[in-house]
């Protein structure tokens, strides 16, 4: 068979474009708020570059949980899937050192308070099918949405209007879910359960974590996804300048394959972890939605059981200055996102010609928001962070994700 | 040179994962006996990782090219000779 891709990059022959430039200055931004929010805020200023370089390697790497779950089911593709499949595997390496850091003896009966172990039950599988079916509808999650907005997706930014909606309703009826259903489901931390402790732990997640690379290795195998060789056109590298100049394009504008993204993202979770808590982005936007409610004088009740609870909604609840370290670690995605695509010659505004498009990433992201809330968190917070948080919850909330998305993909195949 | 004859065109500016890959399929299942050649414009980059497997499973040879910042142009062309 001959196979041919040819990859051509753009000829830069005024290699200062006006967006290195622009690249440049918003790097320099946001080290400087970094700097000085370490000045005055300490762990805030810290979690904030992280954010930033969070922000820039999801740009980079263009890892997105909604395409890992739903492209299994829409054309049997698992590229992504397998690279968060690795990051995964990584954080729970290194989420596991900070807990026994924190915790040596998980027998003893108390756990990581700042880790991502949450609620495992029917609420967590509600939000997960919930959270799939929205994300696919609006083509990208909570995380995705936000780190294209720094790459200028005018639809993003109507998914994140529709997360802000569908959180505030959900802040509405927390009480309603709270009596009836999350104040009695249990919190299940692998380590604790039966003297099964952190090797126990670390073992079973990677065995599941083995059972389903597997099983995206058959899917691949059966759709007959087929991998392809890239020729790409570069030249020889010669002098001086032209070898500093590849090393620099490799790490600022050329794409980072998706495991070495999603390995990259687990690290600095990690790192936001050992400072405070793992990276997780819904807690932030479900202060904006109570806030903005207030504002219009919407009463937001008191939320019962809130505070019990570990992960991003719980984390973010009660705080009233604005600059937390909820907010840094949420908006940092943001500037970025905007830093890598600037940097890479990508930023553009794009906004999509079908009203359709419009509608669905309001639909989409309303029903994440409600999900999220319900599940204290998104694909990052209750999934990404939560697994290697060696949280029960993780996982179904992982496996109830996948349902939704194929719930989702059976919708978007009709519309 | 022979670029005097008319390329077919499908612009997918504004389009996210994973309808340009979608919408390629689409372009190229749905017209018989096929086309021989298409032109994508697309400004979503994952594209470019989506269309390139599908279009080569459908028999066609893929070039990408950065056209302007944050947009490309991916050349579908359908493969000639005695290979499957």
């Amino acid at each position: 068979m001959s196979k041919i891709l040819s990859q051509k990059q753009i000829s830069t022959n005024q290699s200062w474009d006006w967006q290195i430039v622009l690249g440049i200055f918003s790097l320099f931004i946001s080290v400087l708020i970094g700097y000085l929010l370490t000045q005055s805020k300490g762990v805030v200023g810290i979690i904030w570059v992280l954010s930033i370089f969070a922000g820039f390697t999801l740009q980079k790497s263009r890892l997105c949980f909604a395409s890992a779950f739903r492209d299994i089911f829409l054309f049997g593709s698992a590229q992504n899937l397998k690279g968060i499949l690795l990051g995964l595997f990584i954080s729970t390496i290194a989420f596991s050192f900070v807990m026994y850091w924190i915790i040596p003896n998980p027998e003893l009966g108390s756990i990581p308070s700042d880790a991502h172990i949450l609620k495992t039950g029917l609420s967590t599988i509600i939000g997960g099918v919930l959270f799939g079916l929205g994300m696919v509808i609006s083509g990208g999650c909570v995380s995705g949405s936000l780190y294209r907005i720094g790459e200028g997706y005018v639809a993003s930014f109507v998914t994140i209007v529709g997360v802000i909606i569908g959180l505030g309703l959900l802040s509405l009826t927390w009480n309603w879910w709270w009596d009836n259903l999350i104040s009695s489901e249990k919190t299940i931390w692998l380590p604790a359960v039966n003297g099964i402790g952190y090797s126990g732990s670390i073992v079973i997640t990677s065995l599941l974590l083995l059972i389903v690379l597997l099983a995206c290795i058959f899917t691949e195998t059966k759709s007959g996804q087929v991998n392809f060789p890239i020729q790409k056109s570069d030249s020889q590298l010669i002098s001086f300048r032209d070898r500093t100049k590849d090393i620099f394009n490799k790490f600022f504008s050329r794409e980072w394959p998706i495991y070495v993204g999603a390995s990259v993202l687990g690290i600095t979770s990690m790192f936001m972890f050992m400072v405070s808590h793992p990276f997780g982005v819904t807690g932030e936007v479900f202060r904006w939605s109570n806030g903005l409610m207030k504002l219009v004088d919407i009463s937001v009740p008191v939320h019962k059981g809130l505070e019990s609870l570990s992960g991003c909604v719980a984390n973010a609840s009660e705080n009233s200055s604005i600059i937390t370290i909820s907010s840094a670690m949420t908006i940092g995605v943001i500037p970025g996102s905007l830093t890598a695509a600037l940097l890479s010659r990508e930023f553009k505004i794009r906004a999509p010609k079908d009203l359709k498009r419009y509608i669905q990433s309001i639909i989409g992201g309303i029903m994440m928001g409600y999900a999220a809330g319900l599940a204290i968190g998104c694909t990052v917070g209750s999934f990404f962070s939560s697994i290697p948080s060696l949280s029960l919850s993780g996982w179904v909330f992982g496996g109830s994700l996948a349902v939704g998305a194929f719930l989702g993909v059976q919708v978007i195949k009709k519309i | 040179m022979a670029q005097a004859r008319k390329i077919q065109q499908l612009d997918l500016k504004g389009e996210i994962c994973p309808y340009p890959m979608m919408l390629t399929n689409k372009e190229l299942d749905e017209n018989s006996p096929g086309i021989e050649e298409l032109e994508i414009i697309t400004d979503h980059s994952p594209a470019l990782s989506t269309i390139p497997p599908q279009a080569l499973k459908r028999g066609y040879d893929c070039q990408i090219e950065e056209i302007k910042n944050g947009e490309w142009k991916i050349l579908l062309t359908k493969q000639v000779g005695e290979y499957d």
